[in-house]
Parts: structure tokens; C-alpha cells; sequence
């Protein structure tokens, strides 16, 4: 049925902003962690989408032209951390200065509330979508 | 009455029914095609139980994959439903019809 392939749409753009979601808060919980297994401080992850084209179940016009998302990548901003000086700190190297992640918080705070905004307009679309198939339904009632 | 008239014989409407549709309609019954989509809807029905299951018992997947399976099962069962009136609506009008 073709509306299932708005509800794939959709499902395919809740899921990865639910991913997004997911990076963000690593990156806020990580914000003021300076050690890692691979040493120095944790690096900021940063997730990039790629658009997939849906292949079956299809309208011959619409082939090609619309895509769901899926995720690209999960990658590291390579920037350097922030530099504060705390020689009583565990991670202080021999000046006193510790090296802090490249997180900032209000940057991701931004960035959870777009996640949170396309999240809800997957949402919203979905239920258009529905809407439209109950009206479909209600056809010569 | 000379500005209507009619040039060269007249030609019978073309009713030649399409053979290829034909052909097709006679593969396929109603019955079958019927049973194909209530199989079709309960294969969805079970897709929303598994999705459902792995969110409440597994405490894998998502909530949104869970919905939308939902949603889709709903959606199908709504169409069945109003296939099934309408071919109890045909059948009780047959019945009604006087002898």
C-alpha cells in the first residue's frame, strides 16, 4: 500500500533522529570526562545523514526522487579541548594544565532541541499520513 | 437540418474487451485475491506483536518502530474491515432481491 511508504519515510527519520539524540547526550554526559581508553580527552562525536532511496512498493513517478535517511557516519570533531589550568587534577600534565573535551554544552543543547524539533516533525507528518488513509477509509460512507 | 449530418457509415462502439486483462482477471480470483490480503494484513498483525514484544520484553528496539508497525496493522485491519461491509453490504442485497 503506498501510504506504508510515507509511514517508512517516517520511521526512517524517527530513527535517526533518535540516533542523533543519542550522540547528543554522549557528548553531554562525556563533557567534562578527560580521560579515555585511547588516552586524552573524549572527542566530540558528531553524526551526518545520507538520504536512501526506498526500492520497492513504489509509485513509477515518484522512483527515485523521494528518499528515506538512514545514518552516514558517526564521526570525531578533531578540534582541540579547552586548556585549564588544575595541577591537582589526575589528567594534569606537568605544567598543571588539563586538557578539557571540545563539547560545549549550549552547542549541543542546540542541537538536542533540532533533534527533538525534526523528531516531533516526523511525527506530525505521520499522523497527517494516517489521516489521510482513515479519510481515504471514509470514502462513500 | 443540413448542418447536422453525417459523413461515411457509421461504425459500431468498440467493445473488443482487452485480452490481457482478461487473462488476468481469470488467474486470479476474487477468493484468492481475498486470502492473499488477509494474509497480507495478518503478516502485519504479527509484525506489530514481534516489534511490540521486543520494546516491552527484550527492552530492544524503539518505541517509534513499535508504533509505526502498530499503526500499519491498524491501518490494513480498517481496509479489510470496510472490504468485508461492503461485500456483506452486496451479499444482503442479493438476498433482499425479489423472486
Amino acid at each position: 500500500m503506498e501510504f506504508f511508504t510515507t509511514f517508512k519515510i517516517c520511521g526512517s527519520g524517527l530513527s535517526v533522529q533518535r540516533a542523533k539524540m543519542d550522540v547528543v547526550t554522549s557528548n553531554l554526559a562525556n563533557v567534562n570526562t578527560t580521560s579515555t581508553p585511547e588516552g586524552g580527552p573524549y572527542k566530540r562525536k558528531i553524526i551526518a545523514f545520507t538520504p536512501e532511496p526506498l526500492k520497492k512498493g513504489f509509485d513509477k513517478a515518484l522512483e527515485g526522487a523521494v528518499q528515506a535517511v538512514k545514518i552516514q557516519g558517526i564521526t570525531e570533531d578533531e578540534r582541540d579541548g579547552r586548556r585549564v589550568h588544575d595541577p591537582a587534577h589526575p589528567d594534569a600534565d606537568k605544567d598543571g594544565y588539563v586538557v578539557f573535551p571540545n563539547v560545549n554544552a549550549m552547542v549541543e543543547m542546540t542541537e538536542m532541541i533540532t533533534a527533538g524539533r525534526a523528531y516531533e516533525a516526523c511525527a506530525t507528518a505521520f499522523d497527517a499520513a494516517k489521516n489521510m488513509a482513515v479519510t481515504a477509509l471514509g470514502i462513500g460512507k | 437540418m443540413t448542418d447536422i449530418s453525417i459523413h461515411g457509415p457509421l461504425k459500431p462502439a468498440d467493445i473488443t474487451p482487452e485480452k490481457s486483462d482478461d487473462k488476468q482477471a481469470s488467474e486470479s480470483s476474487f477468493g484468492s485475491v481475498l486470502k492473499d490480503a488477509i494474509s497480507d494484513i495478518n503478516k502485519l498483525q504479527n509484525d506489530a506483536d514481534k516489534s511490540i514484544a521486543k520494546v516491552q520484553l527484550e527492552d530492544a528496539g524503539s518505541i517509534h518502530e513499535a508504533m509505526v508497525a502498530l499503526e500499519k496493522a491498524g491501518i490494513s485491519f480498517q481496509v479489510m474491515m470496510q472490504v468485508r461491509n461492503k461485500i456483506l453490504d452486496a451479499y444482503q442485497e442479493v438476498m433482499r432481491m425479489q423472486v
